[in-house]
């Protein structure tokens, strides 16, 4: 059995999810370890994977987080991961940043996942952002990705350019520059 | 002289001030050498006597170890520090004494360093891109900065407006108190 568990909490936000959402962790003996914890625009998003202890478990934690979610509004689930599940996925090539924007349209976040989900290409961050303050609704995606040695940066690119055009968006594709000093 | 164990954070001399090297005598060179030694035996570009448990302000930096990028060769620089600087860059980071972690750093993209050298003459140092990253990275172990202090939110960082900074403190004069840490003031 696992020690892991993955957990989402999502609510409107205010002042007080991650203490109360760490505070029913804390007093179940989890331990809180990797999280991604993010606002977009009223809405708080919580991603974690908790170690728990190895008397507690997943169901009984379950039904404390349920408490937790009865009490305060918040959307929670809570997945069991298998010791494979929580370990770090190996990177398999060279981090890239794409970078597209431009007035805001459908399709765009689709036609750009969908190029690199042909070519096996894995997104490992995403944010967007709709940018309003210029009048036209601008559309910011900003995407790392983990480029295989199977994909060349240039057939990417001119991937990239086809579908930029045809959406009508500006782009740029660079390779992260990643060094321990 | 001989390479050193790179110490590991949690390890304490990694947050410590460090002091000023007083005169770059045997005492002094002979940490540098160690510095050098170390380097030399790891797989980095850059390395501040912190990191072999020395608390006294000696540097070694050569960019040029890494194959993709170059440098001006390796220095070794006694109380070094950064005098001035220009523009910004992002550059994910980490360090030999925090193994498997990498975080963007938004860094100055040119700095101009002031120090002492190994006959313990003024030198001054400029430095851009890969290499003035090195040098910031560096001179912020002697003042028990971590690049973790430095994290930027790639998110917010890029959707939020913030006001440039200048810095007028550019000359090398001994009389120029240490710089705050931070290119911009607070990481």
């Amino acid at each position: 059995m696992s020690e892991f568990v993955l957990l989402t909490a999502v609510g409107r936000d205010r002042p007080g999810i991650v203490a109360a959402v760490s505070e029913v962790l804390c007093r179940a003996g989890c331990n809180l370890e990797d999280a991604s914890m993010t606002l977009l625009r009223g809405e708080f998003a919580v991603l974690l994977i908790a170690k728990r202890p190895p008397e507690l478990t997943t169901d009984a934690l379950a039904s404390q987080l349920q408490a937790l979610a009865d009490r305060t509004g918040l959307q929670i689930t809570v997945k069991e991961l298998s010791p494979q599940e929580s370990e770090p996925l190996p990177r398999v090539g060279r981090p890239y940043a794409i970078h597209v924007y431009g007035k805001d349209r459908t399709g765009i976040v689709h036609q750009i996942s969908s190029l690199l989900a042909a070519r096996g290409v894995n997104i490992t961050d995403v944010n967007t952002r709709v940018l309003t303050g210029s009048g036209t609704p601008v559309y910011v995606m900003l995407l790392e990705i983990d480029l295989p040695p199977t994909v060349e940066e240039s057939e990417l690119r001119t991937a990239l350019e086809a579908a930029a055009r045809s959406l009508g968006v500006d782009f740029s594709l660079q390779a992260v520059d990643e060094e321990a000093l | 002289m001989a390479a050193r164990e790179i110490l590991l954070y949690p390890h304490p001399a990694l947050k410590a001030i460090c002091a000023p090297v007083v005169s770059v005598d045997g005492a002094a060179r002979a940490v540098a050498a160690d510095l050098v030694d170390t380097l030399e035996a790891s797989p980095g570009v850059g390395l501040a006597a912190p990191q072999i448990g020395e608390l006294v302000r000696v540097i070694v930096v050569d960019a040029g170890r890494n194959p993709r990028h170059t440098g001006q060769g390796r220095l070794v620089l006694f109380n070094p520090r950064i005098v001035a600087h220009e523009g910004e860059q992002f550059f994910r980071e980490g360090c030999l004494s925090l193994p498997d972690y990498t975080a963007n750093i938004r860094r100055a993209r040119w700095v101009r360093v002031c120090a002492l050298d190994l006959a313990g003459e003024p030198v001054q140092i400029e430095a851009e891109g890969f290499e003035a990253v090195v040098f910031q990275h560096e001179i912020d172990h002697l003042d028990g900065v971590l690049f973790l202090d430095r994290v930027v939110n790639r998110k917010t960082d890029l959707f939020r407006r913030r006001p440039r900074n200048t810095d007028d403190n550019s000359s090398c004069s001994p009389d120029t108190p240490p710089r705050p840490p931070g290119i911009d003031g607070a990481p």
